[in-house]
């Protein structure tokens, strides 16, 4: 992969769970280096459209997909993709902060360790730049060594960053990753991810239209599975093409 | 208006009748260490603090009360079988965790049914399989530490399975989900991350499942030999603290010369189960 920011190309992704559709027939493009912004009522598909650009989804019991997605260059549904090599280009960050029960720099330190980066001199830069990224390393300077689990839930939800940041990722897939915490701590994540855009390719699910309205360059809507609209944020926001869509957007949906 | 303060009389009747209860219990536990302290003293009184209990020979009627046989005896079938049960215990956890999710619930009810086994069924099983198979491959008696010990490791394998199975089940989907989503190998994960984050609930399993071999005394009876010599070998026969206990009650009734050395036994296994509570405890409070 080159050193811009990866394209995404996605060619009529259908994916199941049994009998129960979750996507269907979706097809989009998103420029690397923006940020696309997911919105749409719960269980429309969002999350599970996430889940499948780093296949996570596979977890899920009875999982079929079809179609094609390409992000820069991975074919991500080929069953013979390494998975690991996908999983290391396309970092994530979940909803609830998953930081592991380890200290502060163990949590930054797991993704490189796991790559055989022994050498604590290099670990430690890692984590350095990693946290500084992730506009954390002011508050957490000289506590690395603490638990990870005596940060607050904004820190951690930073720190979660941070850790998928320290596997020099070049795409981050965000679910939801200001619902649980406070407005404070939203701004501080919004912020980080304007100042990630460009040299990442960054994919938000939201809930909060402000959000997505505020740091999104893309904004997708997606109802039952399907993908209604996807268009640059301020044309959404400001002239839907599709009635479902300004529905949505001016809450007379549901 | 009149502050309302209290509640209405015999509200309080059926906590007065549970804790009642409670006493009780707690009486009788205090009752069980002060009878088997009382033995040892009287142990001492009439045997003196006697040199001979830290030997190697055991005839409690003529004064010789050499107690490192067992002491040996129940060390070694105790680490044998918390050795031989703990990593397949783990296996059965991690098989059950990573593979068989959703059969969870079908295996735990088995394995509880495996719990309940009585042990002189385990006893039995060895008596009629291990023994003679032990026998077999050796040439020796057959009856050792070695079938004590396997005995045990088989009839603690199903508490420690459900033990382990619990601790990993505690391991958050989310952390899982977050070592896989930086790259790691399902190994990695279950390495690095689930047996980590478990380690002190391991732990815990560990020493709950010492504690029960330690304390078994039938099915190791049955098929440990009951030699009262310190072993020299896990092929040879032995005792344990528990197995000779056993043995000695109808040879050392009260009255006989030596009876009171059987209290001071008890009390070590006493203190010995009472120190693997605490180190639970202990743990407990290091995994907070």
């Amino acid at each position: 992969m080159d050193s811009k920011a990866p394209d995404l190309a996605v060619r009529h992704l259908s994916v199941r769970y049994g009998e129960q559709v979750a996507l269907s027939d979706v097809s989009l493009d998103l420029e690397g280096g923006q940020v696309l912004a997911l919105i749409g009522p719960s269980g429309c598909g969002k999350s599970t459209f996430l889940r499948v650009l780093n296949r996570l989804v596979d977890r899920s019991l009875e999982v079929r997909y079809e179609g094609e997605v390409v992000l820069g260059g991975i074919r991500i549904l080929d069953p013979d993709t390494d998975l690991v090599a996908l999983r290391r280009a396309v970092g994530m960050v979940f909803q609830q902060p998953s930081a592991f029960p380890f200290s502060v720099f163990d949590n930054v330190a797991y993704g490189p360790r796991l790559q055989g980066i022994r050498s604590s001199h290099r670990l430690r830069s890692i984590v350095e730049s990693s946290l500084k990224k992730a506009a954390l390393w002011d508050e957490v300077r000289g506590k690395l060594r603490r638990p990870a689990a005596s940060l607050s839930g904004g820190q951690q939800q930073r720190l979660c960053i941070a850790r998928a940041l320290a596997v020099a990722p070049r795409v981050l897939l965000l679910d939801e990753p200001t619902a649980a915490l406070d407005p404070l701590s939203t701004t501080k994540i919004e912020e980080l991810i304007l100042s990630l855009r460009g040299d990442y390719t960054l994919i938000l699910v939201t809930h909060n239209l402000q959000q997505a309205a505020r740091i999104s360059d893309v904004t997708a809507f997606f109802r039952q599975g399907l993908l209604v609209e996807i268009a640059p944020t301020r044309e959404m926001f400001t002239a839907p093409k599709c009635a479902e869509t300004e529905e949505f957007l001016t809450g007379r949906y549901e | 208006m009149k502050p309302v303060t209290g509640r209405p009389r015999g509200d309080h009747l059926l906590y007065r009748v549970v804790w009642l209860g409670a006493l009780l219990l707690l009486m009788l536990g205090f009752a069980i260490a002060a009878i088997l302290v009382w033995g040892t003293v009287k142990f001492v009184i009439d045997h003196g603090l006697n040199p001979s209990l830290l030997g190697t020979i055991y005839q409690p009627t003529h004064d010789q009360f050499g107690l490192l046989p067992f002491i040996a005896g129940s060390l070694v079938v105790t680490m044998i079988a918390i050795v031989v049960a703990l990593p397949l215990a783990l296996s059965v956890a991690v098989t059950v965790i990573a593979t068989l999710p959703r059969q969870m619930q079908m295996i735990r009810q088995i394995l509880s049914g495996l719990v309940a086994i009585p042990s002189v069924v385990f006893g039995w099983w060895g008596l009629s399989l291990l023994v003679p198979s032990i026998r077999w491959i050796s040439g020796r008696p057959g009856f050792s530490l070695l079938a004590g010990g396997l005995v045990l490791a088989i009839m603690i394998l199903p508490t420690l399975s459900l033990l382990s199975i619990n601790a990993l089940d505690r391991v958050s989907v989310r952390w899982v989900e977050g070592s896989l989503a930086l790259g790691a190998t399902p190994d990695q994960t279950l390495g690095r991350l689930i047996l980590s984050v478990s380690r002190i609930p391991l732990l815990e399993a560990s020493i709950l499942a010492v504690g029960r071999a330690l304390g078994e005394t039938m099915a190791v009876q049955m098929v440990i030999g009951g030699r009262v010599l310190l072993p020299h070998g896990l092929l040879s026969p032995g005792a344990t603290l528990t197995t000779q206990l056993l043995t000695d009650i109808s040879l050392l009734p009260p009255g006989i010369p030596g009876h009171y050395v059987l209290d001071f036994m008890a009390l070590l296994l006493l203190v010995a189960m009472y120190g693997m509570v605490v180190l639970v405890e202990r743990t407990r409070r290091w995994s907070l």
